[in-house]
């Protein structure tokens, strides 16, 4: 993969490489065309500039012709120097005439002027020289000969002349075609270049904008909630690839989210069902136990004082008889929302029993076995009287013999398993199941109880360890006792 | 994707090559239209290491024209450059001005038609005072310091124009009018015209015979055409015979013959052979033609020069071929030269 693809370019950089590449094209060709216009353009300038040229010859010419003319006249001094120095600008400038004999004419005219010229020079030299000598003769007759060269010098100049403007307007005649050719083909180019680049740049922004067009209506489908619609896999590095890839990762994890959303939001619905039914219930357990007490204060304090009476009448039993009553009413009431130790439970129990048998002359026999590091664990309240109550209730009263019930607290690992088995009339399966499933329509039938029935109990516990099967109910069958089991997840206490 | 970016590179790549293939075609046109926009042409000048001028009066007449062009090769092979002067031409300039001009040039040699003035005689000696060996091409400047002639002496023209005049004298003929050019010097003491008279007077039955001869010396090339209109108007009429020293007499007076209508009854002696000649020779309406061999004379014209530098002298005289061509000899050549090609186009 070290070969960088188009693809894998960002974008900043394809649409610089894009505009760059079309204005390198652009800038060369406009360099090339501007090359062959100036190159042009500097022809046709040394076209004329040859003309100026001999045109600045033939002037010299008639200068030094003009300052002989004068010397020899006039004899002065001034005139002498003035031909000399017209003289020797006009070699100089025949410096720059061909000498060839050549077949081409103007070259031929320019070596014919320049010998011709050196003759005249030479004659002008020896007119000057004659005068100085006073040779008036010959002075005269050389200046007539210098005449006469200059009149031929001078036409071959003009025919020079003329024949170079001939050529010259010939070039310059092409010159000014190619010069007509360079801008059309120039406009030529550059409309085609122009095309070429609106092409370029229309195909490159269309492959950048296409998949964020796509991006886009695909993002609107998302919006409306379909999340299986999804971007085609790409493997381009550049941004447009980078946020194609985000965006299905988003689209992906959205989909998650929104599903995890969905279970957690079923999940608290589920408990705040809970919450709610386990609230009924305890508010039906309170409600029952409430309408049976017309007001619990009145009533305990009504109780501690018949507590105070019989202390002061020194019945003592009947006194501890009251406190008992007192604090097994006071427990329900103060529990009735909250959880409670296991010991607070058994005390619940154990007031109950008592009571039990000062109404019951002492028929319930209730023994415990109960391991001592359980009593810190919490579990809800009022759970173990209600069972200890349906087993007197429904296990061993009216029977002929002797009622036993025995209350069993063991620890596992995580458990707390509860046994309260009685000896008395048993249960059948299918009152067991209808115990147990909460159809046993026990309400109508309670006359004698503290409120709280099995029911309630089972839900409560279910409820509160959101667990199922927390109670098991055995019976061997009729008159052979009751045996009911809690397993419950062991909460708080000392392990 | 694939494809479109595929699509996408073939486009540029075309595009480019489009561009590319303009940008070239348009350089390579520029190159060319720079090349001919060359103010020189430089494959086609040649320098050469001297310098010939070559100096006549009629620079318009082919024959001049052949001369001047067989000059110029052969010159061409020793390196060096003929120039061309006609006092005939448009500058103005006549033969002594071009003497002058080219002497003060410098150049290395001169050929010169001498048209007989003293003063060109002059010019002559001042060349060869500045060391220009001048040769005399057609007409001979003998007293002069030339250093060679190329031509025909006027003893040999004379005799071979009096044959022909001779082959065309019949019982008709009345009068013979020669018309001499301008070149030529007095005409009391021209060897030709003696040479003429002579031939046609040693004949018999030509008493009574007149043969005369006239210089026509034209200030201009218009006064050729008049003289020769005059001489068709004249009262007497015109010549029997009319013998014709140069290319254009011969063409005028072919044209005034037609004019006049006198075909059969002038008996033109022409001289040159350029086309219109030609033409009338084949139809039998100019009786004969003179040529000189133009391409031989250029040519020993240069070689004499050539002689000159390498060994300092050369002959004093160039015979030119002279030859007289009838309607049957121009047939010939005319047929040869068909064959030739034909020839060649096998």
């Amino acid at each position: 993969m070290n070969k960088k693809r188009w693809k894998d370019i960002p974008l900043a950089r394809k649409v610089m490489l894009a505009v760059g590449s079309i204005m390198t094209m652009m800038l060369a060709i406009n360099v090339i065309l501007y090359g062959q216009v100036n190159k042009t353009i500097k022809r046709m300038d040394t076209v004329y500039s040859s003309n100026v040229n001999l045109t600045e010859l033939s002037d010299s010419l008639q200068r030094v012709q003009e300052d002989l003319y004068a010397y020899l006249s006039v004899k002065s001094s001034d005139s002498l120097e003035s031909y000399y120095r017209s003289k020797q600008n006009y070699v100089n400038l025949l410096d720059k005439l061909s000498s060839q004999i050549s077949s081409n004419p103007s070259r031929l005219l320019e070596k014919n002027i320049k010998s011709m010229s050196e003759t005249y020079a030479s004659i002008t030299e020896e007119a000057v020289t004659a005068k100085r000598s006073r040779n008036v003769e010959k002075y005269k007759e050389l200046y007539d000969q210098s005449r006469k060269l200059y009149g031929y010098i001078n036409f071959y100049i003009n025919e020079l002349n003329s024949q170079q403007f001939r050529n010259n307007s010939s070039s310059y005649q092409t010159l000014r075609e190619m010069l007509e050719y360079l801008e059309i083909s120039s406009l030529v180019l550059m409309v085609l270049m122009m095309g070429l680049g609106a092409m370029m740049l229309f195909g490159i922004t269309k492959g950048m904008i296409e998949p964020l067009t796509n991006l886009a209506e695909t993002a609107n489908l998302v919006g409306k909630g379909n999340f299986n619609v999804k971007m085609p896999r790409t493997d381009a590095l550049d941004e447009v690839g980078i946020v194609t890839r985000a965006f299905n990762t988003m689209v992906e994890s959205l989909e998650e989210y929104i599903i995890r959303t969905k279970e957690s939001m079923e999940k608290e619905q589920q408990m705040m069902e809970k919450e709610l039914l386990m609230e009924n219930h305890l508010k039906e357990a309170q409600l029952k136990y409430l309408q049976s007490q017309i007001n619990p204060h009145f009533l305990f304090n009504s109780l501690n004082a018949g507590a105070q009476l019989a202390m002061m009448e020194d019945a003592e039993k009947t006194c501890i008889f009251v406190e008992k009553m007192a604090d097994f009413f006071r427990y329900n009431v103060k529990k009735g929302l909250e959880d409670a130790s296991l010991e607070e439970e058994l005390t619940a129990v154990d007031n109950y029993i008592y009571i039990l048998n000062v109404r019951f002359a002492g028929d319930i026999h209730f023994t415990k076995a109960v391991d001592e590091s359980l009593m810190d664990c919490r579990i809800p309240s009022m759970i173990l009287q209600p069972i200890v109550e349906n087993a007197v209730n429904h296990g061993i009263r009216n029977i002929d013999w002797e009622g036993k019930i025995l209350l069993e607290i063991t620890g596992a690992a995580n458990q707390i398993l509860i046994r309260i088995k009685d000896n008395g009339k048993g249960m059948s399966q299918e009152r067991i199941r209808e115990v147990l499933s909460g159809n046993s329509g026990e309400a109508e039938e309670q006359s004698d109880s503290t409120g709280v029935g099995m029911n309630n109990v089972i839900s409560r516990l279910e409820l509160y360890y959101d667990q199922k099967n927390l109670v098991e109910i055995n019976s061997p069958g009729v008159n052979m006792g009751t045996e009911i089991i809690l397993r419950l997840p062991r909460t708080g206490g000392k392990k | 994707m694939k494809k479109s970016e595929n699509k996408g590179i073939g486009l540029l790549l075309l595009g480019i090559f489009i561009v590319g293939f303009f940008l070239f075609f348009t350089n390579n046109f520029y190159k060319s239209v720079w090349k001919k926009s060359g103010l020189e042409k430089a494959e086609e000048i040649r320098n050469y290491d001297r310098q010939y001028e070559m100096i006549v009066g009629s620079g318009k007449s082919e024959f001049w024209q052949a001369v001047y062009e067989s000059a110029r090769k052969t010159a061409e092979e020793h390196d060096a450059y003929v120039e061309f002067h006609a006092s005939d031409m448009e500058t103005g300039y006549d033969e002594i001005d071009y003497m002058e001009i080219s002497i003060a040039s410098g150049v290395d040699g001169i050929i010169l038609e001498y048209n007989g003035e003293d003063a060109l005689k002059n010019e002559i000696d001042k060349a060869e005072a500045a060391g220009i060996p001048v040769i005399t091409i057609m007409n001979d400047a003998p007293d002069s310091r030339r250093q060679s002639f190329v031509g025909v002496n006027d003893y040999q023209m004379g005799q071979a124009y009096g044959e022909q005049i001779v082959r065309l004298l019949d019982e008709n003929t009345k009068r013979i009018l020669i018309l001499l050019d301008s070149e030529k010097g007095d005409l009391e003491k021209n060897q030709l015209y003696s040479q003429i008279s002579n031939a046609v007077l040693s004949q018999n039955n030509t008493e009574g015979i007149e043969i005369r001869a006239e210089n026509l010396a034209p200030e201009n090339k218009f006064d050729i055409e008049e003289a020769i209109r005059m001489i068709f108007q004249s009262p007497e009429g015109p010549p029997q015979i009319l013998v014709c020293m140069d290319e254009m007499t011969t063409e005028c007076a072919y044209q005034a013959m037609i004019d006049y209508n006198m075909v059969g009854e002038v008996k033109i002696i022409g001289y040159y052979i350029s086309e219109t000649i030609r033409s009338a020779v084949e139809k039998g309406l100019i009786s004969v033609t003179c040529t000189l061999d133009a391409e031989g004379m250029g040519k020993d014209c240069v070689d004499a020069l050539w002689e000159l530098k390498q060994e300092g002298r050369a002959n004093s005289y160039y015979n030119a071929e002279l030859e007289f061509l009838g309607k049957e000899d121009l047939r010939k050549a005319r047929k040869a030269v068909s064959a030739e090609t034909a020839e060649e186009e096998e």
